[in-house]
């Protein structure tokens, strides 16, 4: 099982998180219109061995949002920082 | 008798009872049940997997390949227990396995004399080509042959249980290097937590003479580890798992020298022990030798007979054959010897070192070097082996044969990580990778095999794993505690300096390598089979034979042999068929690599895994303050998801279908109550609330006036609908936002996301306040007025309380509000009570509208109800359907901006055959319509997918017919057109008319005014 | 520690617990803070997990930007700036199980994935409980406060129930 770190709660086991998938595409502001942003927002995804950037939400905690950045590879994780005030 | 009056670590004075296939025997407090069926003489335990042939005794510990038993009876009967990890207990009984009708003579034997046919690919080659078909004919047979011992029928009666453990570090195996480590661990002022498989701590000391140097040291590091609160040493405990995180996965056996556990004991306790850091000081296994007939009772590891003898004074045999490759056997059979037994030393090297030699002389033991062992003779037990050396073939009678290929340090548990060990050429042994931060090795898995070195490795890694969990402190100067001597001399006998391994030539067809068929069969010292996997029933043939056919990768190996599939993973196994698979292929053996170590070490029972989550507890019930109510009112409760509902109440009818359609009935001509507290709600608070539900909502709500309600639908970013469900506002700045109760938690969730990810420049709070309601909904033409005769103080007139409007008070000094708002199509009205006084607002709504026909009514009523009305549910929003399926699309506002929108109008959305939201109601008397069932066009062929299907139905009491909601292509549904649905589960197929999805009252007159 | 003893060796009390939360603005935090905090009796918590005890009141800190005040009673009447945050009751929706005995940290390590050793009186962890989100709030060397969801609560007490009798039996 993984041990992710929240920043505000400290190491816990992973299935005390949801996992929301890919946090290194943005998303486009509400208001665009723009069929291709939104569609490589939402379909179009790398699939990197290596480091990968995913949103995890301590919902069992604080229920905050966090960016987690680990290793696909190995598991390992690199940092967790929240959502919130995290440049994408 | 081979029990000595001398020697051990066990109490003659507490005899104990025990039984083995139904023969009473007795062994003594501090025995393993091998150790006391060898002090009872049982020398066959069982008959193999495969070939039947009688087994016996082969380790001391839990890499025991052939000792499997069923230990206890009825529902406690837990089969394929290696005996040698088993504590001998009073009034335990033990059956052997693979057996019929006895151990000594079993038919099945027979399958040794047609082994030609069941050697590796065995069942592939018979069954998997023309003769396929023949498999279903003779699988029942050869399942039962071949196999293990038989589970338990009954239900298990203990409890097993998971707890969670923390450490600042662990240390795996308590023998020297582990209460080295843990010392200097705890000493420095770690919390430790030692974990050791066995009964007793000490590892490889146990099997040291206990009045020896050894037990003197073991007694005062004991001592001293006892006295540090911040330790805590689990015996009975086997770490099985080593996990991402630096956790361990532990199972402790119950701590009771009974053989059942008290009451309310758990069996096993499945431990997860997350630590800072790690120390495994796993040990090592010895190996064996590979020779003919090499599986035969009497013949151990060299080891183990010296386990037996120093631990359990048990003296496995009288005439005794020590067949090594290197001098860790010579401490064996120097202890053997000294014990009075006759003691031969086959060494394979030519020169064994020459004071190796000296002690050996000094015991009495005769050494023959450049010997090794040809064949085993002998059928329930060996009687004589053949050994071939340069001069020629001697025989030599023997009742016990210990064997030494070497160790293999247990890599396991540091390889869980997908960490490959690697391949050290010096000790011809597979040893720990890189491990990972926090993980620190120390002893004989690192290939350094003396216990003066594992009791200084252990102190060093002890300080280290402190160092790495505690680095603040670690600055301070390293505690050096006073560590107990230990003579180098203990347990190293030898002129290398080293108890195990030393270099050995490449494996290759020559002399110099213990298989007697010769690697790729070449060489036939001797007949018979020489097995590799003692448990899986593999031979040394059997791996030049997968060699041959092309399984030569060793993945591929395992899994075409079944090398290393057993119970014990081929512990004593997968290295001879590394090494014997790299011979055959000319390879090194690091590049012929090894299989993948997974996680368990040693079997985990599925009770264990489970814990106390089975049964009642498999999941937590949700109960909502009504629950009591329900229950005492005879409800049938349904579970829905984790919540328990009213099913529909027996006092409607006993039957779920005459039940639904009187409570529907009665919300119909009067008044009918509703449990809906499992709806999510959710506070969204905030400045800038209005804009964020603007943009979470298809449909704007930024100008819904304080007071007023309004339904929502929400799509996913993909365009798809993802949940419905109405939103107050109550406040300027407050909203009361409600959801389906299947996805209450994803669209919490939802929405922090969107707050937390997209838009932190919002000013809004939301919480989840879906147990902060008693929600209950009353519906029915008489709803009004049994509001105002439950609530007297409220106006709940229409010009107080229109549809869509919400009224705010107190009940018994809680919250209350009533926003009314009708799922069922009837005038109605949901009324919100602070949950600790639910259940009294239900009640007083119970009392005061009985008189007005008042009824409770369940969830079959409710979806029964709304497909009437033709409002879409779950079965409709099910994850794939659109606004313009749902018929949905006016809802969306003009202004842009909301969450799918742009995706939403993908043009694959617009296409014709894509099925849309009718009615459809049955046209023929008497039958019915199903939910899931497959539309057709009539005189059309029913094949394939149809032009769409049916979501939902339900009798409709007001139309008397069997309505349903659908989802048919849109260039199909045209109202009036005729449709067959077909439902292939009961074979039926039924006429049905496409109508409007709103099957009565259009206008919507039942619930305005 | 006790152990062995064929007595029940927890007490369960399951009591109503006013919650009250306030939310505070993300470009707001330090002056919602400086605003709320001498209305909460002084200092506020500063970590999630942390709590404060002044003036009879109890305030935990149970996110970057939620607190909540814990009261026995009713709550009192607090306003907040909207330009700072929000507040929200919360006094209805969950039940404050007090768990006291001498096998406490047994129990617990059964319940939830907790360092009772490491956890120090007066401050609160988050945690999943069978998969449940609770509250738990060390109040004392063998007690401890679970506010747990009241639709989860009795399930929860079950559980607990359970577990207690299998400790009576495990040794510390």
């Amino acid at each position: 099982m993984l041990q992710i770190k929240c920043p505000c709660c400290g190491p816990r086991d992973h299935d005390e998180f949801r996992y929301a998938g890919d946090a290194s595409v943005g998303r486009p502001a509400h208001t665009d219109a723009d069929f291709e942003r939104w569609y490589r927002y939402v379909f179009v995804r790398e699939n990197p061995a290596g480091a990968h950037r995913e949103y995890w939400q301590h919902v069992m905690g604080c229920r905050q949002w966090l960016i987690v950045e680990r290793n696909t590879v190995n598991h390992t994780i690199l940092s967790v920082n929240f959502s919130r005030g995290t440049p994408a | 008798m081979r029990r000595l009056n001398k020697l051990g670590r066990i109490d003659r004075s507490q005899p104990i009872a025990f039984t083995f296939d139904g023969k009473t025997m007795t062994g003594f407090r501090g025995d393993s049940l091998a150790s006391a069926m060898l002090a009872n003489d049982v020398t066959i335990v069982g008959r193999s997997f495969k070939y039947h042939r009688p087994r016996g005794i082969y380790s001391a510990g839990p890499e025991e390949p052939n000792a499997l038993v069923t230990i206890g009876t009825g529902g406690r009967r837990e089969p394929n227990l290696p005996a040698t990890t088993v504590e001998l207990a009073d009034g335990l009984v033990a059956e052997s396995q693979n057996r019929w009708p006895s151990l000594k003579f079993d038919v099945q034997s027979i399958n040794s004399w047609f082994s030609p046919f069941l050697a590796a690919g065995f069942y592939y080659k018979t069954f998997m080509g023309p003769t396929r078909r023949s498999w279903m004919f003779y699988e029942h047979f050869i399942r039962k042959a071949a196999g293990l011992g038989r589970a338990g029928q009954e239900p298990d009666p203990d409890r097993y249980e998971v707890r969670h453990l923390f450490a600042d570090v662990a240390v795996v195996g308590a023998g020297p290097a582990g209460l080295a480590a843990a010392l200097a661990a705890a000493e420095a002022g770690a919390k430790v937590v030692l974990v050791e498989q066995d009964f007793l701590a000490g590892g490889y000391l146990l099997s040291e003479p206990s009045a020896g140097q050894a037990g003197a040291w073991l007694a005062g590091m004991l001592a001293r580890l006892a006295d540090m609160p911040n330790v805590s040493l689990m015996t009975r405990t086997i770490a099985f798992g080593a996990y991402d995180g630096n956790v361990l996965g532990l199972l402790e056996r119950h701590n009771s020298s009974s053989v059942d556990p008290r009451q309310g004991e758990a069996r096993q306790t499945l431990g997860l022990l997350r630590a800072k850091s790690i120390v495994y000081c796993t040990g090592s296994i010895e190996r064996p030798l590979t020779f003919a007939n090499n599986d035969r009772p009497g013949i151990m590891l060299a080891s183990a007979a010296r386990t037996y003898l120093n631990r359990y004074g048990v003296l496995a045999g009288k005439r005794v054959l020590v067949a090594a490759d290197n001098d860790s056997a010579y401490s064996a059979a120097i202890d053997l010897a000294a014990a009075g037994a006759q003691v031969t030393i086959a060494d394979s090297r030519a020169q064994p070192g020459p004071q190796l030699l000296e002690q050996a002389r000094r015991g009495g033991i005769a050494v023959r070097a450049t010997s090794m062992i040809a064949k085993a003779i002998g059928g329930h037990n060996v009687r004589a082996v053949v050994l071939i050396e340069p001069r020629g073939k001697t025989t030599l009678e023997c009742d016990l044969i210990g064997v030494s290929g070497g160790w293999s340090p247990t890599v396991h548990l540091t390889s869980h990580l997908g960490i490959k060990p690697v391949y050290r050429e010096d000790i011809r042994a597979f040893v720990p990778g890189k491990l990972g931060a926090g993980q620190f090795v120390a002893g004989a898995v690192t290939g350094s095999f003396t216990t003066e070195a594992a009791v200084d490795d252990g102190h060093r890694a002890g300080n280290e794993a402190f160092a790495f969990c505690d680095a603040a402190r670690s600055s301070q100067a390293q505690v050096k505690f006073d560590l107990p001597k230990i003579n180098a001399k203990l347990g190293v006998i030898g002129d290398d300096g080293n108890s195990g391994l030393r270099p050995k030539p490449p494996l290759s067809p020559a002399f110099s390598t213990q298989t007697n068929e010769g690697v790729g069969g070449k060489m036939n010292l001797a007949k018979g089979k020489a097995f590799v996997d003692l448990q899986m029933d593999v031979t040394v043939s059997d791996i030049a034979l997968a060699h041959q056919e092309g399984y030569q990768s060793v993945e591929h190996l395992k899994r075409y042999t079944t090398l290393g599939m057993g119970t014990d993973q081929g512990k004593t196994s997968n290295f001879y068929a590394l090494s014997a698979m790299a011979g055959l292929r000319g390879m090194a053996i690091p590049d012929v690599g090894t299989t993948t170590f997974r996680p368990p070490f040693t079997p985990v029972a599925v009770g264990a895994l489970a814990g106390l989550s089975h049964g009642h507890h498999y999941k937590p019930f949700r109960r909502t303050p009504m629950h009591d109510w329900h229950v005492s009112n005879d409800a049938e409760m349904l579970e829905t998801g984790l919540w328990m509902r009213p099913w529909f109440y027996h006092a409607s009818s006993r039957d779920v279908n005459e039940a639904y359609v009187a409570e529907m009935r009665n919300v119909r001509e009067a008044a009918g109550l509703m449990d809906i507290s499992t709806l999510g709600k959710i506070a969204v608070q905030g400045p800038d609330a209005a804009e964020f539900l603007d943009r979470v909502y298809v449909n704007g709500f930024a100008k819904l006036p304080v007071g007023r309600a309004r339904y929502g639908v929400m799509l996913r970013d993909d365009g798809i609908v993802f949940d419905d469900g109405t939103t107050t506002r109550v406040g300027d700045q407050h909203f009361f936002m409600t959801t389906s109760t299947a996805r209450a938690a994803d669209v919490m969730s939802r929405l922090e996301f969107l707050l937390d990810t997209a838009w932190p420049d919002l000013r809004v709070s939301v919480s989840s306040v879906s147990d902060e309601w008693a929600a209950m909904s009353v519906a029915g033409p008489k709803s009004r007025d049994i509001l105002a005769a439950a609530f007297p103080d409220l106006d709940v007139s229409n010009d107080a309380l229109p549809h869509m409007g919400l009224l705010e008070g107190r009940y018994r000094d809680r919250p209350l509000r009533i926003i009314r708002l009708s799922f069922s199509g009837e005038r109605a009205y949901e009324i919100y009570a602070g949950a600790s006084v639910g259940k009294e607002a239900w009640c007083r709504l119970i009392d005061a509208g009985t008189p007005f026909g008042l009824k409770p009514y369940g969830i079959e009523a409710l979806g029964a109800l709304r497909v009437e009305k033709g409002h879409v549910a779950g079965p409709e929003i099910d994850g794939r359907t659109t606004l313009d399926d749902l018929g949905l699309r006016r809802m969306a506002g003009k202004s842009s901006g909301f969450v799918g929108e742009v995706l939403g109008r993908r043009q694959a959305f617009s296409d014709p055959e894509r099925p849309r939201l009718v009615g459809l109601r049955c046209v023929e008397d008497g039958r019915r319509l199903r939910g899931g069932a497959i539309l057709f066009r009539p005189n059309e062929p029913v094949q394939g997918h149809g032009l769409g299907r049916i979501t939902s139905t339900t009798y409709s009491p007001t139309l008397d017919a069997w309505v349903g909601l659908g989802l048919l292509a849109t260039s199909a549904a045209q109202e009036g057109a005729e449709f067959i649905a077909h439902y292939p589960l009961k074979g039926e197929a039924v006429r049905a008319r496409v109508v409007s999805p709103t099957f009565l009252d259009p206008k919507g007159d039942w619930f305005h005014g | 520690m006790a152990n062995g003893s064929e007595q029940a060796n927890l007490g369960i009390a399951s009591q109503d617990c006013g919650i009250v939360q306030f939310d505070g603005w993300d470009d707001a935090m330090a002056r919602f803070e400086a605003d709320l905090a001498p209305r909460l009796g002084g200092q506020l918590p500063t970590k999630v997990g942390d709590t404060t005890y002044q003036d009879g009141k109890l305030v935990i800190r149970i996110a970057p930007r939620r607190l909540w005040l814990l009261c026995d009673g009713p709550p009192p009447a607090i306003d907040i700036d909207p330009e700072l945050g929000c507040m929200l009751a919360l006094g209805e929706g969950r039940v404050r199980l007090r768990l006291s005995g001498q096998n406490i940290k047994h129990v617990l390590e059964r319940c939830v994935v907790v360092d009772w050793d490491s956890l120090q009186e007066g401050e609160g962890v988050q945690v999943g409980f069978h998969r449940v989100p609770v509250l738990l709030l060390r109040t004392g060397p063998f007690e401890c406060d679970l506010f747990a969801p009241r639709s989860f609560a009795r399930s929860l007490v079950e559980w607990i129930s359970e577990v207690e009798i299998g400790c009576r039996h495990t040794g510390p």
